[in-house]
């Protein structure tokens, strides 16, 4: 408690990102300028030595080294410190509800209906995130099956041509790659 | 093919009846049959259920999670992953599916998917997504359980109990006179061991390495789902992910057999990216260039 007090001011001082990830290096080997296989050499580096994640770009990960040396590693050769996970980051920008499936009906299932209305604000019809009531076995094993729901959900597909507008617009680049097989572990 | 082996049964039915009894007449021979096809029980004929069953399932048990969690009303949320995720089912062997993906609205850490192309995630796991290639990655998990039907396997013993006639007229409710019911009973309670117990664990490794290979060949980084197992690694004994890492096999375990799998193999492929634009767009709105109000002199100054 005592630490956490006077830490904690210093973080909200500082500005500190909540992103800054710390993780261990599984195997021994070298920190690299840049993100590539045959990138030139930036210092060796230990196994368990501890470092701090700056960034992450497809499978690899720009460190800083406990002792002050920056460098890229494979994303796969870091165990992430306990706790080290990302926060949760909540969408910005406006929500609107969502428009298909069947409208409510009178005769539906009133319980969950009235349930739910618990969590939507007056007038705006917003839904509120309290963020404190989790997904548990019990949650599910007390689940009954949600036809209303589900309508919306079976509203919400789209066409594969707006996947592809979407993939074209956001420039994805398609490969044709085989399926792994199972590897022999290192 | 159904009745090839019922009437072996009926025959053996009729054979152990006491010696003294007589060899049944036709009546009774059909009365038989009749017993023996209400006494049948589904056995292993779910493992064969054909696509449009495999929907049925799927939209059944995709009611159920809907009932413990809601659909976010973001339609916008809702559109981008649907998008996504058809981008992805495209790489897939099973790209006609009618995939349907749905973001529900719990805080904690979560993935479910149902047969015939059903997935849903929560919105506490795409809060935590550091990019689209994480969250591509885990769709791509649950694409790959689907195409390859791990859930029939893993509702295949539970309900191999139930009674044939019972499963027919679930599938088939025009067709006989049983009431779906009881088979429907069944599965719900089939699905709830399911989604707390989970799938078997060789079948969540298959998925991780069926996921990062859909993922790369839709453009994506398949690195995003190493970076989700990073998070869930660092994540333990946090209540946000308790489910989900009771329904998975260790993360670290993951991690090392998808190490292993992947190596450098597709580090060569071109072009691959961490985020889309449209992504990068929903979850950082820009702020309106034009205030959706009509112009009023705003005595509070707005930054910009």
């Amino acid at each position: 408690m005592r630490p956490l007090r006077l830490i904690l001011p210093l973080l909200l001082m500082l500005g500190a990102p909540a992103a800054a990830e710390r993780a261990q290096v599984i195997r021994a080997g070298d920190l690299m300028a840049q993100p590539f296989i045959d990138a030139a050499k930036a210092g060796p580096i230990t196994a368990a030595q501890g470092v701090t994640i700056l960034k992450r770009q497809g499978g690899w990960v720009q460190v800083m080294a406990d002792g002050g040396k920056t460098g890229w590693l494979r994303a796969l050769n870091l165990r992430l410190a306990a706790g080290a996970g990302p926060a949760p980051v909540v969408r910005g920008g406006p929500k609107l509800a969502l428009q298909g499936g069947a409208p409510p009906s009178p005769f539906g299932p009133a319980g969950m209906k009235a349930k739910r209305s618990s969590l939507t604000t007056g007038s705006s019809g917003k839904t509120v995130s309290t963020g404190v009531k989790g997904l548990d076995e019990e949650n599910i094993r007390n689940a009954s099956f949600d036809a209303q729901q589900l309508d919306k959900l079976n509203a919400l597909g789209v066409s594969a041509d707006d996947a592809r507008a979407m993939a074209a617009a956001d420039k994805l680049a398609e490969s044709k790659v085989d399926y792994l097989k199972k590897g022999k572990s290192k | 093919m159904r009745a090839a082996w019922l009437f072996p049964c009926a025959l053996a039915l009729a054979l152990a009846a006491p010696a003294g009894a007589q060899l049944p007449g036709m009546g009774e021979l059909n009365g038989l049959l009749n017993k023996a096809k209400a006494l049948g029980k589904v056995g292993d004929s779910f493992r064969k259920v054909g696509e449009a069953e495999e929907i049925q399932l799927g939209g059944d048990l995709a009611g159920l999670i809907l009932g413990a969690a809601p659909l976010v009303e973001d339609q916008a949320e809702q559109d981008h992953v649907n998008k996504l995720g058809r981008w992805l089912a495209l790489h897939s062997e099973r790209p006609d599916l009618p995939w349907k993906f749905g973001v529900i609205d719990n805080g904690d850490f979560n993935a479910f998917s149902m047969p015939g192309g059903y997935v849903l995630v929560t919105r506490g796991l795409i809060e935590r997504m550091r990019s689209e290639a994480e969250l591509a990655g885990v769709l791509s998990h649950e694409i790959a359980h689907v195409i390859r039907r791990h859930h029939i396997n893993a509702l295949q013993r539970p309900l191999r109990e139930q009674a044939l006639g019972d499963m027919n007229s679930y599938f088939h409710p025009v067709n006989t006179g049983v009431l779906p019911g009881q088979f429907r009973d069944a599965l719900m309670k089939a699905g709830k061991e399911m989604y707390t117990q989970g799938l078997s664990e060789e079948d969540e490794y298959e998925a991780d390495r069926m996921g990062v290979v859909i993922a790369a060949r839709s453009g994506f980084s398949p690195f995003g789902l190493a970076g989700v197992l990073q998070t869930l690694s660092a994540a333990t004994g946090d209540k946000a992910y308790a489910l989900d890492a009771k329904t998975h096999p260790d993360p670290v375990k993951r991690l090392d057999a998808l190490d292993a799998a992947l190596g450098t193999r597709l580090d060569a492929l071109p072009g691959l990216i961490d985020d889309g634009a449209s992504f990068i767009a929903l979850r950082a709105p820009p702020p309106p260039v034009i205030a959706p109000v009509r112009a009023k002199p705003k005595p509070k100054g707005k930054k910009g």
